[in-house]
């Protein structure tokens, strides 16, 4: 039997241990661990690796879409629409921004639904954020376009995306801003909380830099209440030494799809790539009869599972006060019943791929 | 000779060949161990320092987060502090203490600083209104101020004291440790302080049960399970790895917080009988750990300048009172609120006074101050 855990940041991490300990201990002899040189470093390599002017490296990914929100002046009694299907801090942003999220249910992709996004628009809207969910890009251009119509923002949630692309374009390079996150679990990841803001606009750039440190304009004035919000210097000279290795991982991911793919078509809902799309499988997540059993048969035979995420977000508690009822967003609903996410690290190769599909194959014919 | 403010280079050097292993071997040993685990957010580590933190400070909880701001903004959120309400801290202080009361949507509530680079206790019930939910004394410098009076006005107000002790790890005020005297307490491991990781960190403590289950939630995204959302939260962590880092550092607070009191005696007793120079008093009751040793000084700006040219690399905390600032402006507050912040922000001067000072540094900058005045008595 394999053993085929569904994360194995340790192996990822051992691989590059020599490199990551030599760009640490430069950090230290450096001393500057607060905004150094890494930081505008990576800033910069990640700016142009998604093909925008301007990046700004901030505490984590969740920070990114609430300085976004921030710094496009999003507050108290604006309205901003997004996917009810992502992580929490999709929505727990706009909250802590002080403004109300308003979900819009998704489609086949896991992606919000350009084609019911124009009904929740309200004179208070003021953002949409799509979210590019399992690494695949939501369908930007009908979002792009009713966001121009009615002159809202577009804040790009691309925190499972990185490297992945929409017509050609890399994600992060679509929207007024784009955020990454950089958390040990996904494929570009900092050995601790990191994220990343990516814009072509001067002014939000610049708006972002203050923000994130205290409104400092420079060491004793403040213009702004601001943030201390600031992506670590140790962990951007960690993600330089990774960012070399990221199209890597997203070949090595796409691949290991492609034969899940090949494999399991007509076993379990398993998703496709349409040609104007670059999916990078930050997550494999398919669709499944009997999910929970297929789950736990998966976990006796060495395979490690997920479900990303088994309650909507807005039938959490938490979301008790925004007043939607169960049945609302019925795709989302439905998928969150059916989803499980497959293992797919660029630690994997073919032959684990096969372990695993052949599993599920074996699982269905046993029913 | 060059007297650094920063000593970062110094208590993180490699060990000469031969040498004893220094700190930074030991530390990079651990991080190799712990990088394998791949633990690297909450998770053992972070536990495990909690734990030793709130035993050195002497507290029930200490929860780790990702700044000393974010400890002093969350401890305000989990109280329910928001929009409407006012908090009272102190007009001399870093930006951080008033942006974490600003940034709940309370307003920051200014009161003046005494000759001790604390908050005037004489003047907070003045600043007391219908809306006063907390105070926010500040450690400022690494002293405490009069908790014993703020404490009894809290009391019978009814007010919250949410400690911002952000600079003042290893200090006490009659034997007991800062962050320990109101519902909440907050610490920063910044890398200039005297327990620091090397990126941004924090630390809340409090004794109650309620807060810190509420805190433990708020901090990472009011998850109750991997799968449920109880209260919408924030993304605020101490990162793992710079629990294994403070977990040696740790061990060096005392050193730190000796050494700067050492070097800070020998400050004031050569500065004590110059008449252009005015040391704080100092009390007994009052573990001043330092953190900053502030003075004020007459023809401030020219010593500033004679230090730096002579290689002291002295510094202000802070040029502008916090009132002033921009971001203030909502305020309303105006030039001449705040007496004694203002003539501070003109007299103030820190001298470097980090435990990596040699005594020949610490003799080098008495020299370089007093020569100054020798040259330009006035």
């Amino acid at each position: 039997m394999m053993n085929i855990p569904y994360v194995d940041i340790g192996a990822q991490t051992k691989s590059l241990k020599k490199d990551l300990l030599a760009a640490i201990e430069e950090v230290l002899d450096y001393g500057n661990f607060i905004l150094g040189k890494e930081v505008h470093t990576f800033e910069e390599m990640f700016a142009s690796y998604c093909g925008v002017r301007f990046a700004v490296g901030v505490n984590s990914g969740t920070d990114a879409l609430f300085l976004s929100l921030k710094a496009l002046g999003i507050g108290k009694g604006d309205e901003v629409i997004t996917a009810p299907n992502s992580f929490i801090a999709s929505a727990s942003v706009i909250i802590a921004a002080g403004a109300k999220p308003v979900f819009v249910d998704v489609r086949d992709d896991y992606n919000i639904n350009p084609a019911l996004i124009e009904q929740a628009i309200t004179p208070r809207t003021k953002a949409i954020i799509p979210v590019h969910l399992t690494g695949r890009p939501a369908d930007m251009d009908p979002i792009l376009e009713i966001a121009r119509k009615h002159k809202i923002q577009v804040i790009e949630d691309a925190a499972q995306a990185v490297g992945a692309k929409y017509r050609g374009k890399k994600v992060g390079a679509l929207g007024d801003t784009g955020c990454f996150s950089l958390h040990p679990l996904k494929t570009l990841n900092a050995c601790g909380d990191g994220g990343i803001v990516t814009t072509d606009n001067e002014k939000i750039f610049e708006e972002l830099r203050r923000l994130r440190n205290f409104g400092l304009v420079n060491r004793d004035e403040s213009v702004v209440w601001g943030y201390n919000s600031r992506l670590d210097s140790l962990q951007a000279a960690i993600l330089l030494v990774k960012l070399k290795w990221l199209d890597e991982w997203n070949a090595q991911r796409r691949q290991n799809a492609k034969l899940y793919s090949s494999k399991l078509d007509g076993v379990v809902d398993i998703p496709g790539e349409q040609p104007h799309e670059f999916c990078v499988f930050h997550t494999c997540v398919v669709q499944a009869e009997k999910r929970s059993e297929l789950q736990d048969y998966l976990q006796n035979k060495g395979i490690g599972t997920r479900i990303h995420y088994p309650i909507p977000i807005h039938l959490q508690p938490a979301a008790k006060e925004l007043g939607y009822q169960k049945g609302v967003f019925p795709v989302c609903e439905e998928q969150s019943q059916r989803i499980l996410s497959l293992p797919i690290h660029q630690g994997m190769k073919e032959k684990h791929v096969h372990y695993v599909a052949d599993n599920i194959i074996s699982f269905y014919r046993g029913k | 000779m060059r007297v650094p403010f920063s000593y970062l280079d110094r208590q993180f050097s490699a060990a000469d060949a031969g040498a004893p292993k220094q700190i930074l071997d030991v530390i990079l040993d651990d991080i190799k161990e712990f990088v394998k685990s791949g633990d690297f957010t909450l998770g053992k580590k972070s536990e495990e320092f909690e734990s030793k933190f709130a035993s050195l400070v002497g507290i029930k909880h200490a929860i780790g987060v990702n700044s000393g701001t974010d400890a002093l903004f969350l401890s305000l959120k989990a109280l329910g502090i928001g929009a409407g309400d006012e908090v009272i801290t102190c007009a001399e202080t870093f930006i951080a203490t008033a942006d974490a009361i600003a940034i709940t949507g309370a307003n920051p509530v200014f009161v003046d600083v005494n000759d001790e680079f604390t908050i005037d206790v004489d003047l907070i019930e003045a600043a007391i209104s219908d809306r006063t939910k907390a105070i926010m004394p500040v450690w400022f410098t690494g002293n405490a101020p009069d908790m014993d009076k703020i404490v009894s006005i809290a009391e019978k107000h009814n007010l919250l004291i949410v400690e911002d002790s952000c600079t003042a790890i290893n200090g006490t005020y009659k034997n007991k440790h800062a962050g320990t005297f109101g519902i909440a307490g907050a610490f920063s491991f910044h890398p200039l302080k005297n327990l620091n990781v090397w990126s941004d960190g924090g630390m809340i403590t409090t004794n109650e049960d309620q807060l810190n289950e509420q805190l433990r939630m708020l901090r990472n995204y009011g998850l109750r399970s991997r799968d449920e959302v109880e209260v919408f939260g924030y993304n605020s962590r101490l990162d793992t790895l710079q629990s294994v880092v403070a977990l040696r550092l740790i061990d060096d607070v005392k050193f730190h917080t000796d050494r700067r009191i050492k070097i800070a005696d020998t400050y004031d007793q050569a500065f004590n009988q110059m008449p252009q120079i005015e040391v704080p008093e100092r009390h007994s009751h009052v573990r001043h750990v330092f953190h900053l040793y502030m003075l004020r000084v007459k023809d401030r700006d020219k010593l500033l300048q004679y230090c730096i040219e002579r290689g002291v690399e002295a510094k202000v905390h802070y040029p502008i009172p916090l009132p002033y600032q921009k971001c203030s402006q909502h305020l309303g507050y105006k030039r001449g609120d705040f007496p004694k912040t203002e003539r501070d922000c003109n007299t103030i001067i820190t001298l470097p006074a980090h435990p990596y000072l040699t005594d020949d540094e610490v003799n080098y900058t008495i020299e370089t101050v007093l020569s100054f005045y020798k040259a330009n008595p006035c």
